[in-house]
């Protein structure tokens, strides 16, 4: 009987205890900055070096450049720019490799979605999700 | 005596107690089990086949999904087995923060274990302590390398990230916190009547017959084997911490209970002993080629993960893939022995026995 009573007593005392459980949804939820999220994109930034797709393990991101539109540049810019993420592991490793941070992690990791489509996620969408980027690279 | 007319029963693979899908056919006469077999690769993802198409650096967050409740040590042994291979030397700093990272990382593990196990045995509130606490480990993690389970913080020749501003402070706090915590959970539960009516002389085998299923961590020295890798081959840095190895004898679920209890202690320990060794300063990696690609030839090596030993072959011929990998998954091999502690048990057993092996079906799979 007197473990059962000691347990008892560990009950009770946590019984007064604060919670520790937190709102969410209802209250965002405070990530820590190096949380590894969806991705940003800068298509502006981006060199078409393709080593963001190499490196990808699960090969979800699809890339294609087109020829600079001023003849007296050289080199590549971005054409499309897409992640699919049913399969994107946000493992970091494009972000890693990318020489001149085109892509970024960012904090935000609310990806549900009604149909598996809309995880595909185009250049635009990629651009436009700028919020929560890590402190490191925000310019 | 009565006979009764023997039955099927299958249980999972989506039972609660088989965490994660995990079958096992039973013939069962009356409440007592004749025969068991368990029935795997639900899970199977062919990680060592798809290995063989990835570059090492990629195939570390596969590393992550196969024991996915510490994935710090199955990024560590394929870490250790290329810059093994490689010759590296590595950082002292990177060492260090790979050493924390484990050891929490094993704290956590043996958390869920706890609460699990303690909620397939009927009791709920253990697991909401421990997962508590062990939510505390996992935003030590989150902070570190910005992820919660999949951490992949690894990389060949040190970490991926140094230790944020005021993160070793943290870590240095938690282990105090912890000690109490662990203290209540001995309270609550260790002498707790009729959880020890439920587990002591439970799933008992020898140490011969854990030596030839060639069963490993908790699993082994429940029975009385002294065998601990960090201590008998001690890699990275474990040399440097004083710690002991918690050894049982009784060989039921009760001394495996006692045993990863104890453990958390130790592991408590060697985190505290390397957060006061943590360098001041130093680089978190090696010099190493961008391509990473190991001389031509096979090494194979093994440590300590929270549930046995885990080994890591690679066979390579000198390219950025490596020719053939093969993990030695320890909850696969502890799994071995189920079949044969079922047999004369009675059906409520199962779950008491299964739950104190403490398997992982990510890494049963693969
Ligand atoms: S986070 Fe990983 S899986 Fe996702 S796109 Fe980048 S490299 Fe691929
Ligand atoms: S690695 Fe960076 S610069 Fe190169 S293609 Fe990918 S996003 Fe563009």
């Amino acid at each position: 009987m007197l473990g059962l009573t000691k347990g008892l007593k560990y009950t009770l005392k946590n019984l007064t205890k604060q919670n520790v459980t937190t709102k969410y949804p209802d209250a965002p939820l405070e990530l820590p900055d190096r949380f590894r999220g969806i991705q940003k994109f800068y298509p502006e930034k981006c060199i078409v070096c393709n080593q963001c797709a190499a490196i990808c393990p699960t090969e979800c991101i699809q890339l294609t450049g087109k020829k600079h539109p001023d003849p007296a540049k050289k080199g590549k810019i971005i054409d499309t720019y897409d992640i699919n993420f049913e399969i994107c592991i946000l493992c970091d490793l494009c972000t890693e490799v990318c020489p001149t941070e085109a892509i970024v992690m960012t904090n935000n990791f609310e990806l549900a979605e009604y149909s598996r489509d809309e995880l595909f996620k185009d250049m635009r969408w990629l651009d436009e999700n700028d919020a929560n980027i890590r402190k490191e690279n925000k310019v | 005596m009565i006979r009764t007319e023997e039955m099927l029963l299958n249980v999972g693979p989506q039972h609660p107690s088989t965490h994660g899908v995990f079958r096992i056919i039973l013939k069962i006469d009356g409440e007592t089990v004749i025969e068991a077999t368990p029935v795997i690769g639900y899970l199977h993802r062919g990680t060592e086949k798809l290995a063989e198409n990835l570059q090492y650096t990629q195939i570390i967050p596969y590393t992550d999904r196969m024991d996915y409740l510490s994935a710090m040590t199955n990024n560590y042994v394929i870490c250790h087995a290329v810059e093994t291979m490689m010759g590296l030397e590595i950082p002292e700093r990177a060492e260090y923060l790979r050493v924390i990272a484990m050891e929490l990382g094993r704290i956590a593990s043996h958390l869920v274990w706890y609460g699990t196990y303690l909620l397939d045995l009927g009791a709920m509130s253990p697991f909401l302590y421990a997962f508590r606490e062990r939510e505390a480990i996992i935003n030590l993690l989150n902070e570190l390398c910005g992820a919660r389970l999949t951490f992949n913080y690894m990389r060949v020749g040190g970490v991926k990230w140094d230790a944020p501003e005021g993160w070793i402070e943290k870590v240095r706090d938690f282990v105090p916190y912890m000690r109490e915590q662990l203290k209540g959970y001995h309270d609550l539960v260790t002498g707790n009547e009729i959880f020890l009516n439920r587990v002591k002389g439970i799933g008992y085998y020898t140490k011969e017959e854990a030596i030839d299923y060639s069963l490993s961590g908790a699993n082994l020295r429940c029975t009385g084997v002294n065998w601990d890798l960090r201590k008998d081959e001690p890699y990275s840095i474990y040399d440097r911490f004083d710690f002991d190895v918690p050894v049982f004898h009784t060989g039921d679920a009760w001394a495996r209970y006692q045993c990863r209890m104890a453990e958390i202690e130790e592991s408590l320990k060697i985190v505290e002993q390397a957060v006061e060794q943590f360098p001041a300063e130093g680089a978190i990696m090696a010099k190493v080629p961008r391509i990473i690609k190991p001389p031509k030839g096979e090494a194979f090596v093994r440590i300590e993960s929270p549930r046995g030993e885990i080994g890591c072959y690679i066979a390579s011929e000198g390219k950025k893939e490596p020719y053939r990998l093969k993990f030695r998954r320890p909850s696969f091999y502890n799994l071995q022995i189920l079949p044969k502690l079922l047999v004369g048990e009675n059906l409520a057993n199962l779950i008491a026995i299964l739950g104190g092996i403490d398997i992982v079906l990510g890494e049963v799979d693969g």
